[in-house]
């Protein structure tokens, strides 16, 4: 087995090029983080009622979400026991069954066996339907209406694995009394690159935006020169435990258009009564973060998106992106704020498009058998983070690649596991 | 106008149009809508047969412009800065399947059928394909777009840098 820890240099503050396009290391990362890791399943209101499903994927495997016959929320991987074929073949729906369409094996929503076409002729009664039941992901947890699911059973709470971060998560999830709902439709596209190039950049590279994301400001969609909050306060990233990782900032309210404008004045009332003051302090900003391994969030001007960068081979990632929105959100603001990510982050998103494209040019890059000797810098900040009182975590105002160095670290110490 | 008349009206139209989109001149496709338009593209769903529904209130679009914001897309080409774009992709629309779906006294609803090729640099060649459900309304000009729902075949998809 490799030592793949030597590949993040915690001194130097590095990693290695390998560790976005060695298909070695993309291996191991399925066991080590996609078997161990808590992974985003789906979203509550997905599933309101009972026998209500949606499939989706944790790591490469297939898995079905569902909400049991006594309200429970389950993970099943989506395949028969008998030969492996899906049992559930659409996107979502209700259902009291899931039948394999090839030899007609079924199971209830609670992943028991149900029937077994000819038990008595062909089997002889001789099959334990009780032991061959659909294949279930032992933890399923969630967090404000965010539901993950993990295969190691030995694995610590979903509360303990966001720690910190719950802190900032809960800023979106919490701002309001009713809780958020996600919109109905899946983004689902596909992006060259390795899929931990968006995670990483989600957990705190604000770096870039200047740069890669300039084009929406040249057309009037950002304020030209962006005048900013108040650093350490309002204005920083954050590098919390498990590798998650944050950025905030403060939203000048004069850049922002009058409708979005009312409806998060409104959200800032509404927190404070339902959040500690120091989180309703920070609702109305731009906020982007991480939950190692590969979801992530993002929001501003009541707009938010989440979404998983699912891995699909060393070089390329398949996105899953849902909108999310306050239960109590008036129908004109679902509106706005899902144009809203249809035009900045989705499949034609005039933000999202430039990512993919240097993500891609990333993994063709590094694969160089030159290029690849040459390790990548992470140095941004490190030495300069701070502890405050105020939030948890290690902070520093933008830029810094603190956080993102941080997601590393925690790569490393994931994949150095036995 | 008989349909016959209009459909092939409506092909030569759209062969122009498709020109226009494969020659760089977006202004000039952007002069083509109305302001209120709507050029939008519900996300594909795989469920029961015919349980497919477009109009479910807030479904997620991979792209939902109204002239304004089509025009932002426009026009962040032109900024040299919009990077998935540069050094520019080469397209090539190809439109058929012409129907005319309804007919009212200024307006008319046209069905088309396309295939759309997009090559990048290096072999990044792309196809999209499906289907395109337009409203158009006769001016003193010409025909104005009302809306353009695109309906494409693909489930995953790929990430979406041209027009349609």
């Amino acid at each position: 087995m490799s030592d793949f820890t030597s590949l993040v240099d915690l001194k130097n503050k590095t990693v290695h090029p390998r560790v976005f396009v060695d298909p070695e290391i993309y291996k191991a990362e399925q066991e080590k983080l996609f078997g161990r890791c808590w992974l985003f399943i789906g979203h509550e209101s997905q599933v309101p009622n009972q026998g209500d499903y949606v499939t989706t994927y944790m790591g490469e495997e297939p898995v079905i979400f569902v909400k049991d016959r006594s309200d429970r929320l389950r993970v099943f991987l989506n395949s028969c026991r008998h030969r492996g074929v899906k049992v559930c073949r659409k996107d979502h729906g209700n259902t009291k069954i899931f039948t394999c369409p090839y030899h007609g094996w079924s199971y209830n929503t609670e992943g028991g066996l149900q029937g077994v076409p000819q038990i008595r002729e062909a089997y002889h009664n001789d099959l334990d339907k009780d032991k061959w039941g659909l294949i279930e992901v032992p933890r399923v947890e969630s967090h404000y209406g965010l539901v993950f699911a993990c295969f190691d059973e030995e694995s610590q709470s979903l509360t303990e694995y966001l720690g910190s971060f719950a802190f900032y998560l809960d800023l979106i999830l919490r701002r309001s009394k009713g809780g958020t709902v996600s919109t109905p439709g899946t983004h689902r596209w596909r992006m060259p690159g390795n899929w931990k190039l968006a995670s990483e950049q989600f957990a705190g590279d604000n770096y870039h935006a200047d740069t890669l994301h300039r084009s929406p400001n040249l057309i009037g969609l950002g304020p030209d020169e962006y005048r900013g909050g108040t650093p350490w306060d309002t204005d920083f990233e954050a590098k919390c435990s498990n590798g998650h990782g944050w950025i905030n900032f403060h939203l000048p309210s004069e850049d922002i258009p009058p409708v979005q404008a009312e409806y998060m004045k409104q959200l800032e009332k509404e927190a404070q009564e339902v959040l500690p003051p120091r989180q309703a302090a920070l609702i109305n900003g731009v906020q982007v973060g991480t939950i190692f391994p590969n979801f992530s969030i993002l929001g501003f001007l009541g707009f938010t998106t989440i979404r998983v960068w699912h891995p699909r081979g060393p070089k390329e990632m398949e996105v899953w992106s849902w909108g999310l929105i306050e239960r109590d959100a008036p129908p004109e603001i679902v509106e706005i704020t899902r144009k809203m990510q249809c035009l900045t982050f989705s499949p034609s998103g005039i933000f999202e498009q430039d990512d993919g494209c240097v993500w891609g040019e990333i993994t063709d890059t590094l694969s160089g058998q030159n290029r690849i000797n040459y390790p990548l810098n992470y140095q941004m900040g490190a030495g300069h983070g701070k502890e405050l009182a105020d939030k948890p975590g290690l902070l520093h105002p933008p830029s810094t690649e603190i956080g993102v160095f941080g997601y590393h670290e925690h790569w490393r110490e994931m994949m150095g596991r036995k | 106008m008989n349909s016959f008349d209009l459909r092939q009206e409506f092909e030569e139209f759209f062969i122009k149009e498709a020109w226009l989109l494969d020659n760089d001149k977006y202004d000039e496709w952007l002069d083509l809508f109305d302001d209120d338009t709507r050029y939008w593209a519900p996300v594909r769903e795989n469920l029961d047969r015919g349980n497919e529904n477009f109009a479910k209130p807030h479904l997620l679009s991979h792209f939902d412009d109204n002239k304004m914001t089509l025009g932002f897309r426009v026009k962040r080409l032109a900024t040299g800065y919009a990077h998935a774009e540069e050094p520019p992709s080469r397209t090539r629309h190809f439109v058929s399947n012409v129907q005319i779906l309804e007919k009212e006294t200024d307006r008319v609803r046209v069905e088309s059928n396309f295939i759309v090729f997009r090559g990048r640099p290096g072999k990044d060649e792309t196809f999209f394909v499906g289907v395109r459900r337009d409203w158009w309304r006769k001016d003193p000009t010409g025909w104005i777009n009302e809306e353009r729902m695109v309906i494409f075949d693909h489930d995953v998809i790929e990430s979406i840098t041209i027009f349609f």
